[in-house]
């Protein structure tokens, strides 16, 4: 029901571009980029994805492709690039060996960091702050999960062929917003509102959004209830719903 | 403006409330506010109480002008006299017995005599188990796998006529599907030589009334070419009359636009509610039908068979789908021009007794949604994106009443979005 090379791609832009986020709200991700010079991580699948991470002025940014890179990390396979992810394989860079300390002690301290937030503890849940960044981050792995699952896996295809040209705004109410913009049966995530939505996706609040992430609520039933709300073109977000059925397949 | 009553729906909550606890999403499937033609959900009520005619009431006493009829049963007026006497009647005799009541023949025989492409009628409850039938014969007759349908289709429920990326299906319950657009007979041509030999049935509504958008209208001649086609490959022509059955033309969709089904599906508007459906087809296809292990416990019920006998005999006396065009006419075209007057491009599709609504000034239907909601707060319940149902119970009071209040909602929305004008 899932294939290595849609996980790739979320993996890539949905996992690992959350670090972009990470690096805004988290003090202790802050701190880690503050004050260093530039740094680029290019990351190269076969077959796969590809993406250049740049770590430059206290900031992370993820652009896709990678050009030029302080260190390359290349997969044979998009097996092999999730496997990075999932902890079980370890990658070799064929670029970049004086910039090692990087990778395995900021690096990899910052990809922990955002483990914390991504799979987080009942115990962390409490502290506000906490729950507030671990929502956003979630939030913002899941609008990028729907793009990349509609341009790549065979039956997000089949959804998103059936998308009309528009901007949804999917938001968090008081919370974070995304702009999923579909030209052509493409899609794309832009973490920011838009100014011109065809229709509208919110979740009443962080507790619910969060709720709804770790599938403790029946999002029909939040529907129902008002706690979600939609507005406009009904069947973008009807086949939107669609694509996060599907991300909680690639996510789980 | 005028003082018109604003409905609150308290009690309406509390049972939703209470729904949800020990019902999967509250209200499921289409009479559901998760259906997206509730918008804002807090518009609409979601429990009934009572219906009578035209009018049904929730459960915190606001009345309602219905125009989804309960999404098309509805087509004599809420308990009609006459339909309901036959029901009742049938009730004291019997209804779920072991031995099938001789009624069922006699709807039989009056489906036979009404539907003009009909042969034979066999009976099951909901629009799904015919239109499932339908295709499990086709195959049956024809040793063949492949199913056209067209892009925007509903069909029901069943795996085969849902979708690969709805949840719970797998590619193999639709790897045999095949799709073509509407009213394009060339692509339907090149799809059936592509696959020729391979394809059992195309079935289709007998006019493209999917929801979120427009409702088409065959083009002239569309539909003779199909029929042509399909006899001339050996493909079953499968016409889904569930929703438009009745409203259109009691011997048929098929014969109103002048063509003849191998397979017609009924369902809906067939009992004034009482729950029936049946799949009529020709002779050459009754053994295919025979050879099917298909079957349900309450298919053979008596009562409905009762209902619906003395519906069909009310209907045709009444001459019905000449009425239900005329008072869909009279109110779609009010509805035109009072949207007209207050700058609204109010779009009407479909046949009137079936009208479909958009209103096009914007192209993000956002105040086609706040339009509408207006009017269900006011008792007129329209659904945001679904076409409409007209019954025989609506009168011109209802209709004027009707235009008067989408007027004062035409007026709300203007004021609330003068960014749009």
């Amino acid at each position: 029901m899932t294939d290595a090379k849609t996980l790739a791609y979320i993996n890539m832009y949905a996992i690992l571009g959350t670090l972009e986020n990470l690096c805004q709200l988290d003090s202790e991700a802050a701190a880690l980029i503050a004050d260093r010079k530039p740094i680029t991580i290019g990351l190269e699948v076969k077959d796969g994805p590809s993406a250049t991470i740049t770590f430059k002025n206290g900031k992370c940014r993820m652009d896709q492709g990678v050009s030029d890179c302080d260190i390359k990390l290349p997969f044979s396979s998009c097996e092999k690039f999730n496997g990075m992810i999932d902890g079980t394989v370890t990658p070799i860079p064929s670029k970049g060996f004086i910039h090692i300390k990087f990778l395995l002690s900021t690096f990899t301290k910052l990809t922990d960091i955002l483990t914390k937030y991504m799979r987080p503890s009942e115990e962390d849940l409490k502290d506000e702050k906490f729950f507030e960044i671990s929502t956003s981050l979630l939030f913002y792995t899941v609008s990028v999960a729907i793009s990349q699952i509609a341009n790549n896996d065979e039956i997000g295809k089949f959804t998103a062929d059936h998308i009309v040209d528009g901007d949804i705004r999917f938001s968090i109410k008081n919370g974070p917003k995304a702009t999923i913009r579909c030209k052509n049966h493409h899609l794309v995530t832009i973490k920011q509102d838009t100014d011109e939505p065809r229709a509208i996706m919110e979740f009443g609040s962080m507790e619910l959004a969060h709720q709804l992430f770790d599938g403790k609520v029946n999002a029909i039933a939040k529907i129902g209830e008002g706690a979600i709300t939609m507005h406009g073109m009904i069947n973008m977000l009807d086949n939107m719903n669609r694509l996060l059925d599907r991300v909680s397949l690639y996510l789980a | 403006m005028a003082n018109t009553k604003i409905n609150t729906y308290d009690k309406s909550r509390e049972y939703f409330n209470r729904a949800t606890k020990v019902i999967p999403s509250g209200v499921y499937g289409h009479l559901g506010p998760a259906e997206g033609n509730f918008i804002p959900v807090s518009a609409w009520p979601f429990f009934s109480e009572k219906a009578k005619g035209t009018y049904f009431w929730d459960v915190d006493g606001n009345k309602f002008i219905d125009y989804m009829c309960a999404y098309g049963p509805n087509i004599l007026g809420y308990c009609d006299p006459d339909v309901d006497k036959a029901a009742l009647e049938q009730v004291k005799l019997g209804n779920c017995t072991t031995s099938p009541s001789y009624k069922m023949v006699e709807l039989a025989e009056l489906m036979v005599d009404t539907v003009a492409s009909a042969d034979w009628a066999f009976f099951a409850k909901n629009g799904n188990d015919t239109t499932q039938l339908a295709i499990m014969a086709a195959r049956n007759a024809t040793h063949r796998k492949k199913i056209i349908f067209v892009n925007g289709f509903y069909h029901g429920v069943s795996a085969v006529v849902q979708k690969i990326d709805y949840p719970g299906i797998l590619p193999e319950d639709v790897a045999n599907n095949l799709y073509v657009d509407w009213n394009d007979f060339d692509a339907l041509e090149k799809l059936v030589e592509e696959n020729d030999g391979e394809i059992a049935a195309f079935i289709s509504t007998p006019y493209l009334h999917g929801n979120y958008a427009d409702n088409e209208l065959p083009a002239d001649g569309y539909w003779q070419k199909v029929r042509k086609l399909c006899t001339e490959k050996g493909i079953v022509l499968i016409v889904d009359d569930v929703r438009a059955g009745f409203r259109l033309d009691l011997a048929g969709s098929d014969h109103y636009f002048g063509f003849e089904a191998d397979l017609i599906c009924f369902c809906k508007a067939i009992a004034n509610g009482w729950n029936i459906s049946c799949l009529c087809g020709k002779e050459f296809l009754k053994d295919a039908v025979s050879a099917l292990s298909y079957t349900g416990s309450y298919w053979m019920s008596a009562v409905p068979f009762a209902a619906a006998i003395a519906n069909i005999n009310k209907m045709k006396a009444l001459n019905l789908p000449a009425i239900l065009n005329e008072k869909g006419t009279k109110l779609c075209n009010g509805l035109k021009a009072t949207a007209k007057e207050n700058g609204f491009d109010l779009v009407v599709s479909g046949a009137p007794s079936l009208f479909y609504l958009r209103i096009a000034n914007d192209d993000t239907l956002l105040l086609h949604q706040a339009w509408i909601a207006e009017c269900v707060k006011r008792g007129i319940f329209f659904a945001g994106h679904h076409n409409h149902f007209i019954n025989y119970s609506l009168s011109d009071e209802d209709i004027n009443h009707t235009l008067e209040i989408a007027d004062e909602a035409f007026k709300i929305v203007r004021k609330e979005h003068p960014e749009a004008f």
